[in-house]
């Protein structure tokens, strides 16, 4: 294996490509003060780069496997349980679970986008209130991460939809169990209040600041299910000259936001702008940031006006179909909308 | 550059009188020793006290040399190769089939470029689903952006029948269970990866691999590329000769997707730039058609067909 396929800096690769070593096996039994006096570098940037070296000694060993599983690897009959076993996050609007296949999922980056004043935001306040369901009443009864860009993000409005789901939890308590169980004291909405942690981000340079940290806080928070970035596009569409920047910084971001949704098993939403793209002789309507970006989450959805009804359409998903479903904003939320015609439309 | 001290430990004979013989006539690296006159620098050795000692140093560093280079074959025995060991392999869609005359090829590296939901990984689905079905062997799923779907691929295992069949679902659990996916988020950890399973299939550890499906590529390379440095350019290129060692020497079809960028005049070409192009020997432009889950497939390169050859297909 070659060294130049090492995550070192770009001088200490030159430096060990000049001095001789450009295999693994060529470190592998070098003691460090030779490497150091050999590159003319510290013992403890020595150290660093043996340490990534051992990292992949591994990969040259032979192991007595009886499998070609690699490390980590899992086999898709596994997979299948346990995306079944799985819950998704409601949207409170059974029209939209239905064409999500049940909600919001973990592992996965979904992507929402629409004009301003489709209800993005309200969406996304009202995920942040839905992942604190508590288990009983079929939720993950986890706690959401909020990462405002825009300053939307209304604390009294939070808190009206936390209280029109603790109304509608004790509902479904009252309905459902009318066995002797004591109806417990169900979450207050300042509880609900107290699992969303909110960042508030005014750069794109905090965007990536805040994304790179989140690793580290989820650790200390385990059970964080939910992360919501209202709208990663925000500080991305003005003042970028360099384009080929963005599109690294943008790309670099999206696989840092997928790993964090596998490793971690939370669900990733990301609130975008809608721009016109200019295709086959008419203006349409498409998600911001690029093409390149479009490859970056694993499902989209895209909130449009049709008449005066709003509604959502499923853009891409690795396993549900193309359909579309209406929905409504209330005081309480994101509900069911109110029309006649609630059938699903399938496209 | 590696200096010749380098060598002495594996290679005793290449001891420091030979060296000092080599320096006094300019050669202090592998790479002097290789453009050097071997024929005077031998009949300087002759000349030399101790000349059997250093034209078997001589000799040796010869063979060593010769042990890192590749066989050499004539097109026989390449033909013989393509026809014995590399066979198609059914993508699982009729029409993709009929248009690349039987299917992704074992030798290849195929690419399958595309738009936003154009049906890129639904076609990695469906292949992966075919090919360990009706092919013994594993496929190995690379995916970096969470779009594995087992569900999916249970529905296309358990359509041709009722999936409350009991058979089925044993049938369904034997081919799932040869389809391993792992999730890479890093062109690191796709490089060490890679040459993990070169490893596993040299040493013939565990079952035979007959697919490799990488989605997407553009994905860990878009990061690292541009920006001045031409590091991100070379791992690019130094997983794209990766997988095409793999894909030729282990009879592997390698699968890979990419994505469109906009280029000049508003019209959209693919990703990952100029010298990526001469990479995959496959390479396939999907489009969306209409709403309808339909998709268009063309060859935008291909060693045998013709390019510009389109059809139009659908994944239920």
């Amino acid at each position: 294996m070659e060294v130049s396929s090492l995550p070192i800096s770009a001088s200490h690769r030159g430096k060990l490509i000049s001095a001789g070593y450009s295999s693994l096996s060529s470190l592998s039994s070098v003691s460090p003060s030779k490497l150091a006096q050999d590159l003319k570098i510290s013992e403890n940037e020595v150290l660093e780069i043996l340490k990534v070296v051992s990292a992949r000694k591994w990969v040259d060993k032979i192991e007595n496997r009886s499998h070609a599983i690699m490390n980590g690897a899992q086999t898709a009959w596994d997979i299948l349980h346990e995306e079944e076993s799985s819950i998704c996050i409601t949207t409170s609007c059974s029209d939209l679970d239905e064409i999500l296949g049940g909600g919001i999922r973990c592992k996965e980056v979904t992507e929402i986008g629409g004009v301003p004043g489709i209800g993005k935001t309200q969406l996304g306040i009202q995920l942040a209130v839905n992942v604190q369901i508590p288990a009983d009443y079929g939720g993950l009864g986890g706690k959401a991460i909020y990462i405002d860009t825009e300053g939307s993000f209304m604390v009294e409005r939070a808190s009206q939809i936390a209280e029109a789901c603790a109304e509608d939890m004790l509902e479904y308590n009252s309905l459902l169990r009318k066995d002797s169980q004591a109806c417990r004291v169900d979450k207050p909405p300042k509880a609900f209040m107290d699992n969303i942690f909110y960042f508030r981000i005014c750069t794109y340079t905090e965007q990536i600041a805040v994304v790179n940290y989140l690793e580290k806080f989820i650790n200390e928070h385990k059970d964080i299910k939910i992360v919501i970035i209202d709208s990663i596009t925000f500080h991305f569409r003005q003042e970028f000259e360099d384009m080929a920047l963005r599109t690294r910084l943008l790309s670099g971001m999206a696989l840092k936001l997928m790993k964090l949704a596998k490793k971690f098993n939370l669900a990733v939403v990301l609130l975008n702008q809608v721009t016109t793209k200019y295709n086959e002789g008419s203006f349409q309507l498409t998600l911001a940031l690029g093409d390149s970006w479009a490859h970056a989450s694993t499902n989209r959805i895209i909130l449009y006006w049709n008449g005066n009804e709003r509604y959502a359409y499923i853009d891409k998903s690795p396993s549900m179909r193309s359909a579309s479903a209406p929905y409504a904003v209330t005081s309480r939320g994101i509900r069911n909308s109110a029309s006649n015609c609630k059938r699903v439309k399938l496209m | 550059m590696s200096p010749l001290e380098v060598l002495e430990r594996d290679y005793p004979l290449i001891d420091s009188s030979f060296r000092m013989f080599c320096a006094s006539h300019g050669i202090f690296t592998v790479q002097d020793f290789l453009v050097h006159d071997l024929y005077e620098l031998e009949a300087f050795a002759e000349r030399d006290y101790a000349q059997d000692k250093l034209k078997q140093g001589i000799a040796q560093m010869v063979s060593k040399i010769e042990s890192q280079r590749r066989p050499w074959l004539n097109g026989l025995e390449l033909l013989e190769d393509s026809q014995i060991n590399k066979g198609t392999l059914s993508t699982g869609c009729e029409r993709i089939d009929v248009l690349l005359q039987g299917g992704l090829r074992e030798g290849h590296v195929t690419e399958l470029v595309g738009p936003s939901s154009s049906g890129k990984t639904q076609i990695c689905l469906k292949a992966a689903s075919n090919v360990s079905r009706k092919y013994s062997g594993t496929v190995m799923y690379f995916d970096t952006g969470n779009s594995f779907s087992a569900k999916r691929i249970a529905q296309f295992l358990s359509q041709p029948s009722d999936p409350a069949d009991i058979e089925v679902n044993k049938t369904v659990q034997r081919v799932m269970s040869s389809i391993v996916c792992h999730s890479i988020f890093d062109i690191f950890t796709l490089l060490d990866m890679l040459h993990q399973l070169m490893n596993n299939l040299k040493s013939q550890i565990g079952c035979q691999v007959r697919m490799l499906i990488i989605d997407s590529l553009s994905s860990l390379i878009a990061p690292i590329l541009g920006g001045g440095g031409a590091h991100g350019h070379s791992l690019m290129l130094t997983a794209g000769f990766l997988l095409k060692e793999l894909a030729h020497e282990h009879n592997l079809s390698v699968v890979v997707t990419n994505h469109m960028v906009a280029g000049e005049a508003g019209i959209s070409k693919p990703a990952l730039g100029e010298s990526w192009k001469s990479i995959p020997h496959v390479r396939l432009l999907l489009s969306r058609y209409n709403a309808i889950n339909g998709s268009c497939i063309s060859i935008l390169k291909h060693p045998y067909l013709a390019a510009g050859k389109t059809t139009e297909f659908m994944v239920r």
